[in-house]
């Protein structure tokens, strides 16, 4: 795929974006020092907290994406090519699910973070009914930071579910894009040769469409990321905060999100030039 | 002389449409056949039922009897790769695969034979031979590697009749090869037919009566999905016995 690309061009297009992102990035970060400053009084960063530094956030963050990149990455892909691959085109399954994908990734990843809230953290919240929230008194971070960090499995297993809920349209939408994008002539030349349907998806269809699925699986990734910086945000009050004052996880979740995106348009870039 | 291809009372839908209706038809082994008629009438769709590429699209009924060189292709026994092997198709836009054209020959033997069972050797001469059989090997022979997308079209389209060659088919069906193509192009497929007809039994659909007139022995033309006549080609077009057939080739239809 890359062949059909001059090299040079490619750099080029690299360059370009990732200077956007770094400049964007550092103008981010010295107004997010601002804003920081004037809401001074009613920040109180906890710098003290037994949480802080990279490693915790980092191994939380894969704590946060391993489960869900398994479970709704994969399952998306799956359902997808199910979807487009055997299921027949006047089922109902077709009708139903692509409606039901097409309203979830229609809804911002802003009110998926608010859900998360309210189920998770709200005061009346489902887990406090059930007896599974001792979490809000834990001194050393926010609900969500113990959420993540500390393993309470009901927690755990409902978070995890709402950023599927976020995270698997889009991966099931991405992945039907890709396969579509693999035009009709080349998997009718493959068949009149007499390929089975495996080998016309595992020689031609899955290779060609790999670059689009590669970069749905990034988008929603980020998109799960940038919801759960969001949460950090809303929380940051009472957040750990690293050396410099900002939440160190926000910001790394954050970066995570852009570098999938930039990563992603990379992808749809490259996969765009190709025949 | 046998046939390849017989079908009897042949009736397709797709849906509620009835595209085909009670078409018999025998095709001649070893000649050129063309289908001519006007658009939609379903010259495409008989063309497709014979490798059951039809199936693919869903929502498709067939009634009647197909016969692929003396085998029902509807038997429980038929397996779909051995039938579409032993029946090439080539289509109107040439759509060779999106890798090179030494891949691109190989790629239905690959299909058909266990994974590393060809040497090196062996499958240069396989390439050299299916490019020298359509007179591509002289143009193409230091080009191997190159993506096959990216040759003219008249090649490209050389090349999915030479892809086919390997698999030794029986017959060869082409829906409007030459539609793309320019006059250059067209001659250049036409005589690459003409030299291939002994060897294989070609069924091709035309919307140009000056090319079947040309490269057809026999001539068959549809009308709305129904089979009006079949006769050799000269024939046909000089004193047609259906009227329908007269109105159509002498231009006062479609």
């Amino acid at each position: 795929m890359n062949s059909s690309m001059i090299p040079s061009e490619l750099r080029k297009k690299i360059a370009l974006q990732g200077g956007a992102v770094i400049i964007g990035g550092t103008v981010f970060v010295f107004f997010w020092n601002d804003l920081r400053k004037t809401a001074a009084a009613h920040i109180q960063t906890s710098s003290t907290s037994r949480i802080s530094g990279i490693l915790p956030s980092l191994i939380s963050d894969l704590n946060l994406i391993l489960p869900i990149s398994l479970l709704a990455v994969l399952f998306g892909i799956a359902c997808a090519f199910y979807l487009e691959e055997w299921c027949p085109a006047t089922s109902w399954i077709r009708g139903f699910i692509g409606s039901q994908v097409n309203f979830l990734t229609e809804i911002p990843s802003l009110l998926y973070g608010l859900l998360a809230i309210m189920v998770l953290f709200s005061d009346p919240g489902v887990f406090k009914e059930i007896g599974a929230f001792p979490l809000a008194q834990n001194a050393n971070g926010s609900g969500l930071e113990v959420a993540l960090f500390q393993r309470n499995t009901l927690v755990f297993y409902a978070e995890t579910l709402i950023f599927i809920l976020m995270a698997m349209p889009i991966a099931i939408k991405t992945t039907q894009e890709a396969l579509r994008s693999v035009a009709t002539p080349i998997r009718e030349s493959a068949y009149v040769l007499g390929a089975t349907q495996w080998q016309v998806l595992t020689k031609q269809v899955v290779p060609l469409a790999f670059p689009k699925m590669l970069a749905g699986g990034c988008r929603s990734m980020s998109r799960v990321l940038a919801a759960a910086a969001l949460l950090i945000g809303i929380h940051i009050p009472n957040h750990a905060t690293g050396p410099r004052g900002i939440p160190d996880r926000f910001v790394l979740f954050l970066g995570g999100a852009l570098l999938l995106s930039t990563v992603s348009s990379f992808l749809t870039i490259e996969s765009g030039t190709q025949k | 002389m046998n046939y390849s291809i017989e079908t009897e009372n042949l009736s397709l839908w797709y849906g509620d449409f009835q595209a085909l209706i009670d078409v018999s038809v025998k095709i001649r082994d070893g000649q050129i056949t063309s289908l001519i008629g006007p658009s939609g009438c379903g010259k495409s769709t008989l063309l497709r039922c014979f490798n059951r590429v039809n199936e693919r699209y869903g929502n498709v009924t067939t009634e009647g009897k197909i016969e692929v060189l003396g085998k029902n292709i509807y038997d429980a026994d038929v397996s779909l790769p051995e039938l579409r092997k032993s029946v090439g198709m080539v289509f109107q836009r040439p759509n060779p695969l999106p890798i090179s054209v030494y891949e691109n020959i190989l790629f239905g033997l690959r299909t058909h034979s266990p994974i590393r069972s060809m040497t090196r050797t062996e499958s240069d001469q396989i390439v050299e031979e299916a490019l020298t059989s359509v007179f591509l090997w002289e143009d193409l022979k230091d080009k191997l590697k190159v993506r096959a997308t990216s040759l003219q079209l008249e090649q490209q389209q050389k090349l999915c009749i030479a892809r086919l060659l390997p698999l030794k088919p029986k017959i060869i069906l082409m829906d409007e090869p030459c539609s793309a193509l320019d006059a250059k192009g067209t001659l250049a497929v036409e005589e690459l037919m003409a030299v291939l007809a002994g060897t294989y039994t070609f069924l091709i659909v035309t919307h140009n009566m000056a090319q079947a007139r040309r490269v057809s022995k026999e001539c068959i033309y549809m009308f709305l999905g129904e089979l009006i006549e079949h006769r050799e080609t000269q024939a046909l077009f000089e004193t047609p016995q259906h009227p329908k057939t007269a109105d159509y080739v002498q231009m006062r239809y479609g």
